[in-house]
């Protein structure tokens, strides 16, 4: 067995991830352009610099966040980590409905995205409203076409990407902070609109870092697990410097009453700042962070649903490949559902219920994921390559906390920031039904099929071995 | 526990379906690596070599730097070359361990996938 682990260490991959790649990966993967809808739900409850604050609170908390999946990472350094701890941690059945509400966010951020590019292109070429429809069926349709050919973005271009947004998005906003004629109009009080505001709007400021954790399923792909734990730490500290000087550029320069109402915070932060060259800029950030969401994304769940419907919990067609070895089923079904859900968004102007919802799911998440480790510190006593320092208190801590910001998020409102909503919660609701329903009735079904399917028509073809003498001697 | 006799003749078996299969040669034209193969209950260890979808050798050892490292029991080695279990469940179980990129983890099972759609 020693030999066999002694072999194995020194198979070291020849092409492997390293940690620049891994941290633009984790950042590339938390802001998307959903994040600049997303600055301004902080703004609903914590208007003004406060928004900073709470940004940073999000930050302090998404250490723990940090913590708690590098510690899982380092149990099951693999793409399908979630299942696999999840389904140590509270059952194979829960761990796939979650999972598949989980994957839910994907095309929730996927839809949003095109959404958002959309709405910033029709408005920067002066377009009528309906044309936005025709971008969104533009936008995914090249997403789409790209990936049934198997186009990827390559790791050094991924990281090229990542890193112009960021540093795009800092330079213009340190332009809108210095900008003449601006100023931070509300007094710093982070529980000015009510005594939960200053909660929901932490809640919101988390959701700015979420899906940062997504890095893990690159866990086969790095030659240490350290590699994953030093992005899971990085990438935040850059989403936070960045995160806040968006905020205070666009409180400083851009009133909130205009915000209230805009799917293009960006666009106009950037016309403020620098006029319409600022709005170009902005755009072009815009559409370079659909680069990786719709990378990454669609490479993320298509493949979930690829091994899922593999697996036999997933009809069987969801897993045909083309010539291209793409799931092209797969595929097809995250384009047209992200273009359906978008369509919804833009006709019913609903775009900061996204928001809502993918913040209350990732908190959810980070909630489990506290849970897990709770759980898993009992039941696996395997060595870990990092350990959540003081986890019991820690992990109780995050059980709590998060389900809190999951409650301030999913019934949040942050068009009318003093109302609560109910809407953000029923999503979910659903979201989880259907998953819950589904794993309870569809997927022992498939699982019954595939079974007798196999017995009917599959012989076993390995040939079986005589035992000899020497065989059971040896044994 | 299997030895190498038997993981190598599973291989000849599966060496053999990949290459006279039509649809995975094409399916898999551009797809050029090296895998390493290490079984977790002894000290076999075996090298794979793919030239544009064509499993060109298989020998015991490693050679060469890997694209792709697979770790597993020698008998889910067996198995699984000889067709008769579906890596991906194993893989979703944590029973297989693979390291490489999610792209060459998908093709790699593509290949069963698609010799053994019934597996």
């Amino acid at each position: 067995m020693s030999d066999a682990n002694s072999a194995n260490q020194t198979s070291v991959l020849r092409r492997s991830v390293n940690s620049w790649t891994a941290t633009a990966t984790s950042a590339g993967l938390a802001f998307a352009a959903i994040d600049y809808l997303g600055v301004v739900s902080i703004l609903a409850y914590a208007p003004g610099a406060t928004a900073a604050f709470a940004v940073f609170i999000g930050g302090l908390i998404v250490v723990l966040v940090a913590g708690i999946f590098s510690e899982l990472n380092g149990l099951y350094p693999t793409a399908a980590g979630i299942r696999l701890y999840l389904g140590r941690a509270v059952g194979s059945r829960t761990a796939l409905s979650v999972t598949f509400t989980y994957m839910a966010t994907v095309i929730l951020v996927i839809s949003a995205d095109a959404f958002l590019i959309a709405a910033a292109i029709r408005h920067v070429l002066h377009e009528p409203a309906p044309l936005a429809y025709l971008w969104i069926v533009v936008l995914l349709g090249v997403a789409l076409g790209a990936n049934l050919k198997g186009v990827r973005l390559a790791g050094w271009l991924q990281t090229v990407v990542t890193y112009t947004v960021l540093l795009g998005t800092s330079v213009l906003s340190v332009v809108a902070i210095f900008h003449v004629g601006g100023a931070f109009k509300h007094p710093f009080n982070l529980f000015g609109k009510g005594a939960f505001s200053g909660v929901q709007a932490v809640a919101f400021a988390l959701f700015l870092y979420a899906a940062f954790e997504w890095v893990t399923t690159t866990a086969e792909e790095v030659r240490t697990p350290r590699v994953i734990t030093r992005a899971l730490f990085i990438a935040p500290l850059l989403i936070w410097a960045v995160s806040t000087l968006f905020v205070l550029g666009l409180s400083h320069l851009v009133p909130y009453a205009t915000l209230h109402h805009s799917a293009i915070p960006q666009l106009l932060v950037g016309k403020a700042a620098l006029g319409t060259v600022g709005e170009i800029w902005m755009l072009t950030l815009t559409v370079l962070t659909a680069l990786n969401t719709f990378n990454g994304g669609f490479l993320v769940a298509s493949r979930f649903i690829y091994a899922t419907a593999r697996e036999g919990s997933l009809p069987r067609p969801f897993a045909r490949l083309n010539l291209q070895a793409v799931p092209w089923l797969a595929v097809t079904s995250l384009a047209v559902t992200s273009a359906v859900v978008a369509a919804i968004v833009l006709a019913t102007g609903q775009w900061l219920l996204l928001v809502s919802v993918g913040a209350a799911i990732e908190a959810g998440i980070y909630a489990l994921g506290s849970l897990c480790i709770l759980l898993l510190r009992k039941r696996e006593q395997r060595e870990r390559p990092f350990r959540l320092i003081a986890a019991r208190p820690l992990a109780t801590i995050g059980v709590v906390l998060f389900s809190v910001m999951f409650v301030a998020t999913a019934f949040a409102n942050p068009k009318n920031a003093s109302h609560f909503s109910i809407a953000p919660f029923v999503v979910i609701a659903v979201l989880g039904a259907l998953s819950t329903t589904y794993v309870l009735t569809t997927v022992p079904r498939l699982q019954r099929e595939a079974a007798a399917r196999a017995s009917a028509t599959r012989t076993k073809r390995r040939p079986t071995r005589v035992t000899t003498a020497s065989d059971v001697e040896s044994s | 526990m299997a030895d190498w006799d038997e993981i190598a003749e599973a291989l000849v078996d599966y060496t053999k379906n990949c290459n006279t299969n039509e649809r995975l040669r094409k399916m898999q034209r551009d797809w050029s690596r090296v895998l390493h193969f290490a079984c977790s209950d002894s000290d076999v260890t075996f090298t794979m070599n793919v030239d544009h979808g064509e499993i060109i050798s298989t020998a015991m050892g490693h050679a060469g730097a890997p694209d792709i490292v697979v770790t597993t029991t020698s008998e889910t080695f067996c198995d699984m070359f000889w067709g008769d279990l579906n890596p991906v469940q194993k893989y979703l179980r944590g029973e297989i361990k693979v390291k490489g990129s999610q792209e060459d983890v998908m093709r790699l099972d593509a290949i069963s996938f698609v010799i053994w759609p019934d597996a």
